[in-house]
């Protein structure tokens, strides 16, 4: 005599979901300390495209390029314990959009700032964690200085699971306080210094829905306050303030045949600018023999312009902004990412274009004519001390 | 990519791990690791030894005084019980108290007498436990781990080969396997399933993708009275020998799952364990008391 088909499998689940309360089982789930010290150095350039010469005065413009450096360590310390330094030196330098003017045939054209900025940024970070039996807790100091500004930024994060282990629910709260004082160089400046506070908060929650499925949601809320202008593009002038809310959602499953795991997220934003973007992200981690694991993914962007997003400017708006960041486009980016583990090494490659059009996005709106593509490109080294 | 292997005993029997790795230099710390766990387990919960846990928890029965427990072993208790619950009754880890009256060696069937004196000790129903305590509320009372701590020591030895950041090996503490990826270039470990009674001849060959697989046989321990075949799988509530099947084997997500699934098979009527065994939904193999061989990796 069968059984109905649901009943069929219930006691491999009742057997199956008691086990996995087992300390065998949970290993891979969490949250227990590192069990050795990991370093890693990672060098990556961020390549601005030239502006072309027609959407620019005085013809085509080398943009700004980022080079970045970083430094990581991990360390279990004490019981239960861990510690994570992460230090990053970034040198930016090159031109970026002053303001946009109005060419002789009445479009908009991009006045460039001159090869003018050249500033470098040195960010250093320390993380403690606390690992317990079903969670673990963070707390994080971020410090970061460069000639014109400061930040000093504080975040306390907590993940907890489940009884069955399949569940991790986290939230973080953040603030951050930051000194604005422009470099009073070839360009004007629209303040001489100023300040702008970041509180921020955010929850999630991820399932283990099948032995190769994982799916998670998260929901947060952003709150800027001060100064929240660019202080070296022409008349731009902002809100003092800016509510940010976004919500995501992600899925993960393995494939055993191809032995390769398939990511797809999800982003929803919207603020008080009327700025809202979507954003959808697609991975496909392979693994392959001899360990090493090839990653191309490719992400689409699109947003809907902040309310006082112009090219031009009108002395009688109360706010504007001509910043192409705040403008409505579309972006695609694509790229392939590779990592080869050989004993205790391992090395990770990575390559990214990104390239953006106003009329690839959603929302129509005025284009501007700052619009920026991009390469990304890195190297990193990671060692454990085993 | 090299492959190791290394056999060592635990567990009452032969164990074997097999490793697939970068350099050999690694291999060893996991090795250490993997071995290491098995021992704890043993260590922890064997009967035969008088400090382990197991033993100290049998010694304070009927004393009126709960022993401490932690997280694992509530973990297990509430594992067996759920073993117990889903099996109505039969997996029974009190039920190790019979075998005082059985003496496989002797080639004798205990008096039904002996067996009555001891069916009172059996009762998992009885036994007192919560996250912090387990208390056995009758002197003679025994727990008995045996059931489970093979095939639960074979998937926490993985686990441990894992974290030393192995990605594919196979764990064999006699018989009862757990594995953690697969050897490159396959779908799973080669394994071949032993026949009851020719020993070198495999019944069936598996392929164990990452997952446990675990077998339960009686053929090996068991007395023949009058042509009878008396096994060591014993009623939890008869004290008898169970006639059903000679060995069941069960692939599962867990070597433990595996485990007590092949367990409970053992402990039904030969019919209904075939019925049990198709309605479970993992692949399973079972050889009835004829040697007929049943199942889907048949």
């Amino acid at each position: 005599m069968s059984r109905p088909k649901d009943e069929r499998n219930k006691t491999v689940l009742a057997l199956t979901s008691s086990a996995l309360l087992l300390p065998a089982y949970q290993g891979a789930l969490a949250d227990a300390q590192p069990e050795f010290t990991e370093v890693g150095m990672r060098y990556s350039k961020y390549d601005e495209d030239d502006i072309l010469s027609r959407k620019a005065f005085g013809g085509g413009s080398e943009r700004y390029e980022i080079d970045v450096a970083q430094f990581h360590l991990l360390a279990p310390v004490a019981d239960q314990w861990s510690f994570a330094l992460d230090v990053a030196w970034e040198d930016m330098s090159g031109a970026s959009p002053w303001f946009v003017g109005e060419s002789a045939s009445g479009s908009p054209k991009v006045i460039m700032s001159g090869a003018s900025i050249e500033d470098t940024r040195t960010e250093v970070s320390g993380t403690t964690r606390y690992y317990f039996d079903r969670g673990n807790a963070g707390l994080n100091y971020t410090y970061s200085d460069e000639d014109d500004y400061t930040s000093n930024a504080v975040a306390v994060d907590g993940a907890f699971n489940s009884e069955d282990g399949l569940t991790t629910y986290s939230a973080a709260v953040s603030t951050s306080h930051d000194d604005i004082d422009p470099t009073q160089g070839t360009i004007p400046t629209n303040t001489l210094s100023a300040r702008k506070d970041v509180n921020s908060v955010w929850v999630g929650v991820s399932r283990i829905v099948s032995k190769r499925a994982l799916v998670r949601f998260g929901l947060s809320y952003t709150y800027r306050d001060g100064f929240l202008t660019d202080p070296y593009k022409g008349d731009d002038r902002r809100p003092d303030e800016r509510k940010e809310w976004a919500a995501s959602a992600g899925y993960r499953h393995f494939f055993d045949a191809p032995n390769a795991a398939l990511h797809v997220d999800y982003r929803y934003f919207n603020d008080d600018w009327d700025v809202q973007s979507h954003t959808v992200d697609i991975a496909w981690e392979q693994n392959l023999p001899q360990n090493f694991r090839v990653t191309p993914f490719i992400r689409y962007y699109t947003q809907h312009e902040a309310e006082f997003f112009y090219n031009l400017e009108d002395p009688s708006y109360e706010y504007f902004a001509d910043d192409y960041r705040l403008s409505a486009f579309g972006a695609f980016s694509y790229g392939l990412r590779l990592r080869h583990d050989f004993g205790d090494w391992s090395i990770n490659l990575d390559a990214e274009r990104y390239k953006t059009d106003e009329s690839w996005g959603i929302y129509s709106g005025e284009e501007s004519p700052g619009l920026v593509d991009f390469w990304r490109y890195g190297i990193g080294l990671d060692y454990i001390f085993r | 990519m090299e492959r190791i292997e290394h056999t060592f005993k635990g567990m009452g029997g032969p164990c074997r791990l097999r490793l697939e790795v970068d350099t050999s230099a690694a291999a060893d710390t996991a090795i250490a690791a993997a071995v290491a766990e098995v021992q704890r387990l043993e260590l922890k919960y064997s009967r035969y030894l008088p400090d382990s846990l197991t033993s100290r928890i049998n010694r304070a029965a009927g004393l009126g005084a709960p022993v401490p427990i932690d997280q694992e072993t509530a973990a297990l208790l509430n594992y067996a019980n759920t073993v117990w619950r889903e099996s109505a009754g039969l997996f029974d880890l009190t039920s190790g108290v019979l075998r005082r009256a059985w003496d496989f060696k002797s080639g004798r069937c205990p008096a039904q007498q002996e067996l009555e004196k001891l069916l009172p000790l059996v009762g998992w129903e009885r036994v007192q436990w919560d996250q912090d305590n387990v208390y056995l509320p009758e002197r003679g009372m025994e727990l008995d781990f045996g059931g489970c701590v093979k095939e639960y020591a074979a998937d926490s030895a993985a686990a441990k080969l894992r974290q030393q950041g192995v990605s594919a090996a196979l764990v064999d503490l006699a018989g009862d396997m757990a594995a953690i990826g697969v050897p490159e270039g396959t779908s799973g470990w080669p394994i071949g399933i032993r026949h009851p009674v020719s020993k070198e001849q495999a019944v069936a060959r598996v392929l164990l993708p990452e997952g446990g697989l675990a077998s339960s046989g009686d053929y090996e321990r068991c007395i023949v009275i009058d042509g009878e075949r008396y096994g060591h799988i014993l009623h939890p509530r008869t004290g008898w020998p169970v006639r059903g099947l000679v060995a069941v084997s069960i692939l599962a997500g867990q070597c433990l799952v595996a485990g007590s699934s092949a367990t409970i098979a053992m402990l039904k009527p030969p019919g209904d364990a075939l019925d049990w065994l198709e309605n479970l939904g993992l692949p399973w193999l079972a050889i009835d008391a004829d040697l007929v061989v049943h199942g889907t990796m048949a």
